[in-house]
């Protein structure tokens, strides 16, 4: 075993950040090890992903709730800046979450919602663009790093919005807009209208985990932009991949019969 | 109807690739269906035969002959299984009504191309489950006459292949089939199928190249999804060997698939579906090709597409409760 994989090992079942994010501001690069690149020398994000946090249950710190766990949540500062209106729609939002939630009718999750939900994705890459397959919904997200620009008319309609990419080093920045308001970012109602604006910022700091960063920014529903942070592991268990999870006819499986023999 | 506006900025807004609209007067698109606006169906009525044998055409780093790009099968959609350009049976529509069909070798030919006859060799009580969805489709007097598409559900294996274009990306290790509605990823190593009662509607696969043909066994497909709105179907029990060929120049690749179920058929069945690859040079085609160019102002021209999520099919296409009057 490498120096290297043997520090990534240590840092992954590290009891202080297993589980939970570094919190914005602390120095996430602890630990680093030899990532993976590609021919052309960028980083390699390839791979299945998954964070062990409880961040979809509530983007802020919680307390565990019946059929949640507690949460030390991944916002910087702790409180995302909800003007007082959309504090309201907030609250409504929570206390209506056993219905209301989008994810229940298994629509797209919506970015950077997708990225934290507790379920697999994979990343495909090749020097163009990173391909995110969901497992969760058959959904498929594009992150272009061809050098190409937001398309020149928006209508709002996308739900997981349009992602420009490039690099700043070895991070991956990209920026997203252009979404649909039919998205929640958790569990607790956490929501954004159709000016949701996000830039994410994607490194790996190891070979196994990747730090994801996200400003929200969104004047309709908060007062400021605002950070989240969350680590992502990489799934090497035996043979692991993705199942399709095409969640949204569920509830009419019993109408789509296979034909038997009587 | 996202896809619908998606469609009508293809078509109106945006910079599309496309030089000129290939309009095919006479020859009706799928009704309800964007393609029809776009110039409908581009119905191929014969095609090359595609050898399997060595690729001597450009390869990826990893040595995969490269295919990635938007594709499209040729011949027609999701209507009809076994006559494809003969429209749905029993279509009400006064476009179905009025259309001269002429002698059958007119059209395309089946996709099932053995055996011979063109027809899938159904057990008597399969050939009676078809037929009954078949009459239902246009009489939807219960829910199951519905076909899951109408609710964007993964059009599963072959139906993938003629629901709309699609996009092939490749990676080492994989190929990624981006559909309308679902991806699906072909594992190009030997890892085992999923356990075998995992059902899923685009079905577990394992592929490996030979020369120019790309290899794929399929398991776990939950088959719910039809063939075609023609009510044909396979069981949860079929097994798939596919290759699709690809010419060397690129241009054009063959599905030649053996679907065994011996639960519904007498014998297995080999469906061929013929395909070919979008160009820059290719008319606009929003039911084939959804490629839109990228914002790249001043630079190279980049195919790009948009949010691939399927909403079209969600209103009430397909169930005339009443014929439609001239």
């Amino acid at each position: 075993m490498s120096i290297g994989a043997a520090l990534a090992i240590c840092f992954l079942i590290s009891p202080a950040n297993a589980g939970a994010p570094a919190r914005a501001g602390g120095d996430s690069s602890a630990g680093v090890g030899k990532i993976p690149r590609l021919g052309s020398g960028r980083p390699d994000f390839s791979g299945i992903w998954q964070t062990t946090s409880a961040a979809d249950q509530g983007l802020e710190p919680h307390e565990a709730r019946k059929g949640a766990p507690p949460s030390a949540g991944i916002v910087e500062g702790d409180v995302i800046p909800y003007t007082p209106e959309a504090l309201e729609i907030k609250k409504k939002n929570y206390e209506a979450r056993a219905t209301a939630d989008p994810r229940l009718k298994c629509w797209t999750l919506g970015t950077p919602r997708g990225i934290y939900y507790p379920e697999p994705f994979q990343v495909l890459q090749r020097a163009q663009d990173l391909t995110l397959v969901f497992e969760f919904g058959d959904s498929v997200r594009t992150i272009h790093t061809d050098g190409t620009l937001h398309p020149a008319e928006t209508d709002h309609e996308f739900w997981l919005g349009d992602s420009r990419g490039h690099w700043e080093g070895d991070t991956l920045v990209v920026d997203v807009r252009d979404f649909n308001d039919q998205t929640w970012l958790s569990r607790a109602g956490d929501f954004h209208d159709e000016a949701l604006h996000v830039v994410e910022r994607w490194k790996l700091i190891d070979a196994n985990t990747i730090d994801y960063k996200a400003t929200i920014e969104d004047p309709k529903v908060y007062s400021r932009p605002w950070n989240i942070e969350v680590y992502l592991y990489r799934h090497r268990e035996k043979n692991f991949q993705l199942i399709e999870n095409y969640c949204y006819t569920q509830d009419y499986d019993q109408y789509y019969p296979i034909p038997k023999q009587q | 109807m996202m896809r619908l506006r998606i469609a009508a900025y293809a078509l109106a807004l945006l910079p599309v690739i496309a030089p000129a609209q290939q309009g095919q007067p006479g020859q009706p698109g799928p009704p309800g269906q964007p393609g029809a606006a776009a110039g409908g169906i581009s119905y191929e009525k014969r095609f090359p035969v595609i050898e399997s044998g060595k690729w001597t055409g450009k390869r990826l780093p990893d040595g995969q002959p490269d295919v990635a790009g938007d594709w499209s099968n040729t011949i027609a959609n999701h209507d009809n299984f076994t006559d494809p350009q003969g429209g749905i049976p029993g279509d009400p529509s006064s476009v179905a009504r009025n259309r001269k069909l002429g002698p059958r070798e007119e059209r395309a030919p089946s996709r099932v191309s053995d055996p011979a006859d063109g027809e899938l060799p159904y057990q008597p009580w399969a050939r009676a489950k078809q037929q009954e969805f078949a009459v239902g489709f246009f009489n939807a007097v219960k829910p199951e006459y519905i076909e899951p598409l109408a609710r964007c559900a993964p059009s599963g294996i072959p139906k993938s292949l003629y629901w709309h274009g699609y996009e092939i990306r490749q990676y080492p290790g994989y190929v990624l089939f981006l559909f309308g509605s679902g991806w699906r990823i072909i594992h190009l190593d030997d890892k085992p199928h999923l356990a075998a009662n995992i059902k899923i509607w685009n079905g577990d696969s394992r592929g490996h190249w030979e020369g120019n043909t790309l290899v794929v066994d399929v398991s776990n497909e939950n088959s719910k999804a039809r063939f075609a709105r023609t009510g044909d179907f396979a069981s949860e029990n079929v097994h798939i060997e596919e290759r699709y060929i690809f010419s060397s120049d690129n241009k054009r690749y063959d599905y030649v698939a053996t679907f065994t179920d011996p639960t519904v058929y007498t014998r297995p069945v080999t469906v061929t579906i013929p395909a070919r690859r979008w160009t820059l040079n290719d008319p606009k085609n929003s039911w084939h090709f959804p490629v839109v160019a990228a914002n790249n102002p001043g630079k190279e021209v980049i195919p790009d597409h948009f949010e691939r999520i399927c909403v079209e099919n969600n209103g009430g296409f397909g169930q005339l409760a009443v014929p439609q009057k001239n």
